[in-house]
């Protein structure tokens, strides 16, 4: 008995449509890159055509800009990193004045991460880029680990993410991203509250607090007594978040979290996820955001997936059978 | 060129292990072939190795470029470049470099960073601490090839730990050079440490103007920065930060800035400043691995 599902027949890579929508906003395919793994997008441009990818998600912007914490910041764990950069960013004007102009002449698609320590700062950085030409939506980062204010712990609150919602909601047209921290209880209950306040899409998720140790001087091996935790280490914790988070709510979640290759983001897509983004790969390789899609649609051409609505959700846990163990697969 | 495009000359491509083999006291030599269109690097800057799968660690590692040789064209095309790493196998990451063998593939993205500024006007001092020689043997192949003398410091605790000593003689020879040795027990050449050395050659140097280009152990740098700013010499000291992406996007790698790099920071103009974009930290990557004495706050760095 074949314990693989009967798939279509093999088309050709051209016949894949991965274009994705997020709201209003149209993906040319669902592959993003990571708030805070691609800079301000013109870092890699020398190397990876941004046009490639199905958007830019942009470095955190804060209203002021931010120096970010002390050193150590980088400890690499078994298939993992952990990061203490503290959204060290170049504030608004900077992004507004010097980055986006040229992320606009590079044709990226741009969804422009922003975060703050009130619902007050989130809608000045609202309002200040809400009308800026080459932005296609925001990302609201509610879950970063590394700030003493204004983190992933204050805003995984579901009554405070419902409220800052609504407020932002009600400030631009755009579509509004709520990343979350998988770092809470129940994710369905912050997920469904972002939704509830008029989320447009889910980012899910963020890095996850962890801890390094130097045995023999006792300290950290970061600045700071913990980071955030990515990396392929983190892809099974995430994908179940994700597919928790997909099946709370009816809006789209993006999946994140130690996706390296086509299949990683397939296996999202499978679990729930419209849409993925692709982090600490790019650190590794540089250009494995673009890799991704290729892989991506190469897969669905083989297995006969013309669009991605036709994998999406369709994980099952249903059938306990026992089956043979397969070899690893890259 | 402007700072911006000057550093985004690095690309991510595939090099061959031309060959591998063991140096004194446990160090490697490795060398690795990358093709034409590779950036030729100048001392200082620094490339990310990464082992191509399965490799026991994800993050590619920062290793400092101890030689560049431009091979002889082929077919009427430039030639292959072959760098060379003198490096020692501390960790999992590089024992798993050390096990590559001629053949092997690896993963090389680079050139990284900002090297050493050769070009300064004065009579160049190289100083190596132990195995912060690497960059320094480069150092010394460039000033050579441009027919400059210079002098070269290398101190280590004990003279075993003179790793690459050959090397830098030979090179030295080449220029015409002067090698002064310190160890600190005495055991080859001076006694004592390469700044209480420098302080001795400093008395000889008269008003000549000299530009010191160092790499070793950070108290050593601090040290020999703070010699540089007492003395009225230009000194540029290449540092090492724990890394991820090396290439200035994680922000992993800060260096603290000193108050008057800061103010500079805070006046520069909208390029320079979008590149150097942080007044209290420097990234070791990008605004360095070459800093000069006055960029950072010793008292900070350990």
């Amino acid at each position: 008995m074949s314990h693989t599902r009967a798939w279509g027949k093999p088309v050709a890579g051209s016949k894949v449509d991965l274009s994705v929508r997020i709201g209003s906003l149209m993906l040319r395919n669902p592959v993003l890159t990571a708030s805070g793994t691609f800079g301000y997008g013109d870092e890699y441009a020398h190397v990876v055509d941004l046009r490639a990818l199905g958007g830019v998600v942009t470095k955190t912007v804060t209203c002021e800009p931010r120096s970010g914490n002390p050193p150590t910041r980088i400890a690499e764990t078994p298939s993992g990193m952990l990061n203490s950069i503290g959204l060290e960013n170049v504030g608004l004007h900077r992004f507004r004045d010097e980055k986006l102009p040229r992320l606009r002449e590079l044709q990226a698609t741009v969804i422009a991460s922003v975060g703050g320590e009130t619902p007050e700062e989130l809608a000045t950085l609202l309002n200040a880029l809400g009308g800026e030409r080459g932005i296609g939506a925001f990302e609201i980062n509610f879950s970063c680990p590394n700030v003493a204010a204004g983190g992933a712990r204050f805003w995984a609150v579901p009554k405070r993410l419902e409220d800052t919602m609504g407020l932002l909601r009600r400030l631009t047209k755009l579509p509004l991203i709520a990343k979350l921290s998988p770092d809470v209880t129940d994710i369905r209950e912050t997920a469904r509250a972002c939704e509830a306040g008029g989320a447009d899409a889910l980012t899910a998720v963020n890095t996850f607090v962890g801890m390094a140790i130097d045995l023999e001087r006792v300290r950290s091996r970061l600045g700071k007594a913990t980071g955030g935790l990515s990396g392929p280490a983190i892809k099974p914790l995430a994908l179940a978040r994700c597919h928790e988070a997909a099946n709370a709510v009816r809006i789209p979640v993006i999946g994140s979290g130690g996706i390296l290759t086509g299949r990683d983001a397939l296996e999202f897509i499978a679990a729930g996820a419209t849409a993925v983004q692709v982090g600490t790969a790019t650190f590794v390789e540089a250009g494995a955001a673009p890799r991704v899609v290729s892989e991506m649609r190469e897969w669905c051409a083989r297995h006969g997936v013309k669009q991605l609505s036709e994998l999406r959700g369709t994980f099952s846990a249903a059938p306990a059978q026992v089956v043979a163990p397969e070899p690893a697969r890259p | 060129m402007s700072v911006a495009a000057k550093q985004r000359l690095w690309k991510q491509v595939t090099a061959t292990v031309v060959m591998q083999r063991d140096y004194a006291r446990g160090f490697r030599w490795l060398e690795l072939e990358v093709a034409s269109d590779f950036h030729m690097p100048v001392a200082g800057q620094f490339v990310q190795l990464l082992l191509t799968p399965p490799s026991p660690v994800l993050l590619p590692r920062p290793m400092s470029i101890a030689g560049a040789v431009r091979k002889r064209a082929r077919a009427g095309k430039p030639g292959p470049i072959e760098l060379g790493f003198l490096y020692s196998p501390v960790g999992v990451g590089t024992r798993a470099i050390a096990a590559l063998e001629a053949g092997a593939s690896v993963e090389v993205t680079g050139p990284l960073g900002v090297g050493y500024p050769l070009e300064a006007s004065g009579t160049p001092v190289l100083v190596a601490g132990g195995r912060g020689v690497a960059p320094l043997l480069m150092a010394a192949d460039a000033l050579a090839a441009q027919g400059r003398k210079c002098e070269f410091v290398f101190g280590a605790r004990e003279k075993e730990l003179l790793i690459g000593l050959g090397e830098a003689r030979e090179r030295i020879a080449k220029a015409g050079g002067r090698l002064h040795l310190a160890t600190d027990d005495g055991s080859r050449g001076f006694k004592g440490n390469v700044v209480q050395l420098l302080d001795q050659l400093q008395a000889q140097w008269g008003s000549t103007p000299h530009v010191i280009h160092a790499c070793g152990p950070h108290g050593m740098l601090g040290a020999i920065a703070r010699f540089g700013l007492r003395h009225g010499v230009p000194a540029h000291l290449a540092m090492e930060s724990v890394m991820a992406c090396g290439t200035g996007v994680c922000r992993g790698c800060p260096l603290p800035r000193s108050q008057s790099a800061r103010q500079a920071v805070l006046a520069l103009g909208a390029e320079a400043a979008s590149l150097k974009g942080n007044p209290e930290f420097a990234m070791c990557c990008t605004d360095g691995p070459v800093f000069e004495a006055h960029d950072l706050d010793w008292d900070l760095i350990e």
